[in-house]
């Protein structure tokens, strides 16, 4: 198998992983107007839920669910313990990024406090090679695929078919006029919350699963990368996110396996500064004046 | 006290004056200019990098175990003083993130991208700068002549760590308490209006970065001098997370909090855990712990007290106007006293006194048939809207021009492109017979063309006084250069300009308001405020949002008077405004505009007579 099609195959997993979670992300962006760094945290606590199934015998897909339903419980509190608090007050954006990262020191490091700072890992079976249209993958690899491209129609279905996503898009455009036409906004952020909660959960999951091995800070770097999806993808933008995960995922793979792997992130990140200077609204999105 | 005592207390002392050293650096681009530096910490490595590759011998010395550029072997203190120089310099690409018209949040994330960036690039390219494992065996300051380890050694090194600190203290005190301080803190509280106040908010933000980058450079060098060894460990971007615990836990914006900062976070806090046992939980226990503090710090300080411990200090500068309690009926004519305070204010100028209105020389208007401003074809499209498609208009000297039309109309949106505040789709606007649609807001404000706007504007942690100040066109302390060369430089500026302010507060009636915050302000004051402050900048021509919407109706006509007042003085204005009744007793001509497109322009009278205006505004 050609360098080129074994990059491109584990291009499409990590553009999957990078796809649950850069949705979960643009969304809580677009309804509640918070750039939430805490993000990275939430999915590595909802992995380590995962985890502590897993070591009691549970199966991971098993545990995965209950990961989601940890990080759609966490990200909810998340949400109604500290960020609306601050809204409420009338804190500006700035002071909820920085709230944000407050919050990751006090998520990540009070996690590593709990489960140490060894690496750990999920007991699972790869399942056997597949091969498919000239990709050889493991079978997990592929059921990860299979789980991105399932979350993608969902979240598609939700926005574009049922009345909760139009009500999420109009508390997006505008919260207050949505406010006015009687949709009930507060509800709408605390759903917004709860669903894309759970994507940082499945996200959290499938990411530790991709990655072998993960520790409470092992999302630090990934969280970059899925800023650099987001911002590509136009900050906001479900399908710019779906779109922004796929362009870095196969970037930085193809570049692992041509260049060198060390500086794989270095690429998304390169591309996230590039489009914040040239195009601050993303591929997808209004250019910014 | 036991000689381990001492060395311990000397060691704190010199992490004193460098966390002071880099607290200051990142007050000055955090509290005072509202730049969100979340890589600063690259500064502070650049600086231990620099003074390290400048310290250390070639890199073939000690058995050539790490390998790294430069290795010049140069004496003290060139590193320190090369560490403060690429501290500055570096922060130069910094500022195409924050230079942007970016969302403050957006820009902050993407400096912490930066500094990730930046810190996987040194951790994996060896050769730069050898890479995860760092350098090791940095000389100490002029350790060929004394003996490091030594007591009068330490001594000394903690002196000048606190000398250089209370230096860092003194410049940027200079800098803050100076006029280009008070144009950094109008750009932080806002800076669309400070641009269109003829604030260079590029330049501005530069010179932080780079001022903020020099001190946190320095402050690498010191300590890269001190333990002698430099990781990319050492500077994760967490370490930029305790630094902004330390300025907003002291004070944002005051340089006492950063110091106060400096001393209880990254010294005092993370030595006092020190005494935690380290039997005490598992292996790592106690520092996660102490990052969970640190985010508890600061999420807990933004809710209970976002203004930290020594908060920012309010500027008294009017409290000894002239005693005046004239309410806002009051308010006659800005006429006399306003046009003597103008000659005034000009006579040190090249300008003639008498003129009123001091750039509006007189020959290239009359070259363009009269008009002040004139547009051609003037366009702007917002995705697929045309909010302004095609619009001419004329705006003659002296005039009180309206500028009417339902909601939707595009009237801001025009306003907003002769200002230069939006950026124009096509078309031209001609100011003074000079085609300026290629400038940006701030040199059209320089050129006398300045607009206010629709939504309260003030400065809201600037009184009102200062709100006025930092209006002031070509004051000589507003510059970094001014700045730094000191009060002398700019008092007589200084206070020509207080003595403008004051007339001016004494004619709109809100003399008792001048040590107010402009925050603190009712809607109608903030109104006037804005008005005087846009007085303040010497304009030419005035481009008015909606000045009167939300003021009185009494003070709305007061209002009306005097902007006839100083139509008559020279003054051009353009005057976006859907209250009729005024529109009626002041403003000659009037254009209505509708879906982007001028209707018809003349006096309302005229305009009411006319069908298709009435029935416009009826539908729309």
């Amino acid at each position: 198998m050609s360098l080129f099609l074994a990059s491109f195959g584990f291009g499409l997993v990590t553009a999957a992983v990078l796809a649950i979670a850069a949705v979960g992300f643009t969304m809580q962006f677009a309804v509640t107007d918070v750039l939430n760094l805490a993000f990275g945290a939430v999915m590595i606590a909802s992995a380590f839920v995962a985890y502590a199934l897993n070591q009691a015998g549970v199966n991971v897909w098993i545990g995965l669910l209950a990961a989601a339903a940890a990080g759609a419980a966490g990200s909810v509190l998340l949400n109604q313990g500290i960020y609306t608090p601050f809204q409420r007050r009338g804190s500006a954006p700035i002071t909820m990024v920085i709230v944000s990262l407050g919050m990751t020191l006090i998520i990540e490091f009070g996690l590593q406090a709990i489960v140490g700072g060894t690496n750990v890992s999920y007991t699972m079976s790869q399942g056997p090679t597949v091969r498919a249209g000239g990709l050889v993958l493991t079978a997990v690899q592929f059921v990860i695929i299979g789980l991105a491209i399932v979350v993608m129609a969902a979240v598609h279905g939700l926005l574009r078919y049922t009345k909760l996503g139009k009500a999420m898009r109009a508390t997006s455009a505008n919260r207050s006029l949505a406010r006015n036409c009687g949709i009930r906004t507060g509800r709408i952020v605390t759903v917004t919350w709860a669903i894309t909660g759970a994507l940082c959960g499945i996200a959290g999951t499938v990411f530790a699963i991709n990655n072998g091995s993960f520790g409470a800070t092992s999302a630090d770097l990934f969280l970059v990368v899925i800023l650099a999806a987001v911002f590509l993808g136009g900050p906001g933008s479900a399908y710019g996110a779906m779109l922004g995960a796929v362009i870095i995922g196969l970037a930085t793979e193809i570049s692992a396996a041509y260049i060198t792997p060390s500086y794989k992130d270095v690429i998304a990140f390169a591309i996230l500064l590039i489009m914040m200077v040239l195009r601050p609204g993303g591929l997808l999105g209004a250019a910014v004046s | 006290m036991t000689s381990a005592q001492l060395y311990y207390l000397l060691n704190l002392l010199i992490y004193a004056g460098i966390d002071i050293i880099a607290c200051l650096g990142l007050s000055q681009q955090f509290g005072v200019a509202g730049v969100t530096n979340f890589g600063f910490i690259i500064f502070q490595a650049a600086g231990a990098y620099t003074a390290a590759i400048l310290s250390l011998p070639n890199d073939s010395a000690n058995g050539g175990f790490q390998s790294y550029l430069a290795g010049w072997n140069l004496p003290f203190p060139v590193p320190w003083i090369g560490a403060a120089i690429v501290g500055g310099l570096v922060a130069l690409p910094f500022t195409f993130v924050v230079g942007r018209r970016l969302r403050g949040d957006f820009a902050a994330v993407g400096l912490l991208v930066t500094a990730v960036m930046f810190n996987l690039l040194v951790t994996n390219y060896r050769p730069f700068l050898n890479g995860a494992a760092g350098l090791s065996l940095v000389p100490a300051p002029l350790q060929g002549e004394y003996d490091p380890s030594g007591a009068g050694y330490q001594w000394a090194y903690a002196a000048i760590a606190l000398v250089l600190a209370a230096g860092a203290y003194l410049l940027v005190r200079r800098v803050t308490e100076s006029p280009y301080g008070r144009s950094l803190r109008a750009m932080r509280d806002n800076d669309l209006v400070a641009d269109s106040l003829g604030k260079n908010l590029l330049a501005q933000r530069t010179s932080v970065l780079v001022l903020g980058g020099a001190l946190a450079g320095l402050s690498g060098g010191i300590l890269v001098g001190y333990i002698t060894t430099w990781a990319p460990g050492a500077w994760g971007y967490a370490e930029t997370i305790v630094l902004f615990a330390a300025v907003i836990i002291g004070g944002a914006g005051s340089h006492r909090g950063a110091v106060l900062g400096a001393i209880l976070v990254p010294v005092g806090f993370e030595e006092a855990t020190r005494y935690i046992p380290s039997t005490f939980g598992p292996p790592g226990f106690v520092d996660d712990l102490q990052w969970v503090a640190i985010g508890l710090l600061v999420v807990i300080f933004l809710w209970f007290r976002p203004q930290g411990v020594l908060p920012e200090r309010r500027r008294i500068i009017g409290a000894t106007a002239v005693p005046s309690n004239t309410p806002n009926e009051d308010v006659v004519s800005l006429a006399g006293p306003l046009h003597a305070s103008r000659g005034a204010a000009t006579a040190g100028s090249a300008l003639p006194a008498a003129d009123p209105a001091p750039r509006a020389t007189a020959s290239p208007a009359a070259a363009d048939g009269g008009a002040v401003l004139r547009t051609v074809d003037l366009a702007r499209d917002f995705g697929g809207v045309h909010a302004v498609a095609g619009v001419s208009i004329e705006v003659h000297r002296g005039t009180l021009t309206g500028l009417i039309g339902p909601n939707g109309a595009g009237k801001s949106t025009l306003l907003g492109m002769l200002a230069g505040t939006i950026p124009v789709t096509s078309g031209q606007v001609i100011y003074q017979g000079r085609d300026v649609t290629g400038l940006p807001a701030y040199r059209r404000a320089r050129l006398g063309l300045v607009r206010t706007f629709q939504l309260a504007s003030e400065f809201k942690r600037l009184t009102v006084m200062e709100n006025l100040l930092s209006a002031v066109p070509s004051h000589r302390g507003d510059s970094l250069a001014g700045a730094l060369r000191g009060r002398r430089c700019w008092r007589r500026d200084e206070e020509a300009a207080i003595a403008r302010a004051r007339v001016l507060l004494e004619r709109f009636g809100l003399s008792s308001y001048a040590d107010t915050y402009g925050g603190d302000l009712s809607g109608g004051q903030r109104r006037l405020t804005e008005i005087m402050r846009v007085l303040m900048t010497e304009p030419a021509m005035l481009l008015l949002d909606e000045p009167m919407a939300g003021v009185h109706p009494r003070l709305a006509r007061q209002i009306g008077a005097q902007l006839l007042d100083l139509c008559a003085e020279g003054m051009t204005i353009l005057m976006v405004e859907h209250e009729l009744a005024i529109m009626d007793e002041f403003c000659d001509p009037v254009i209505m505009m509708a879906e982007g497109t001028v209707l018809a322009t003349g006096t309302m009278t005229d305009l009411r007579a006319r069908a298709e205006v009435v029935e416009a505004y009826l539908v729309g």
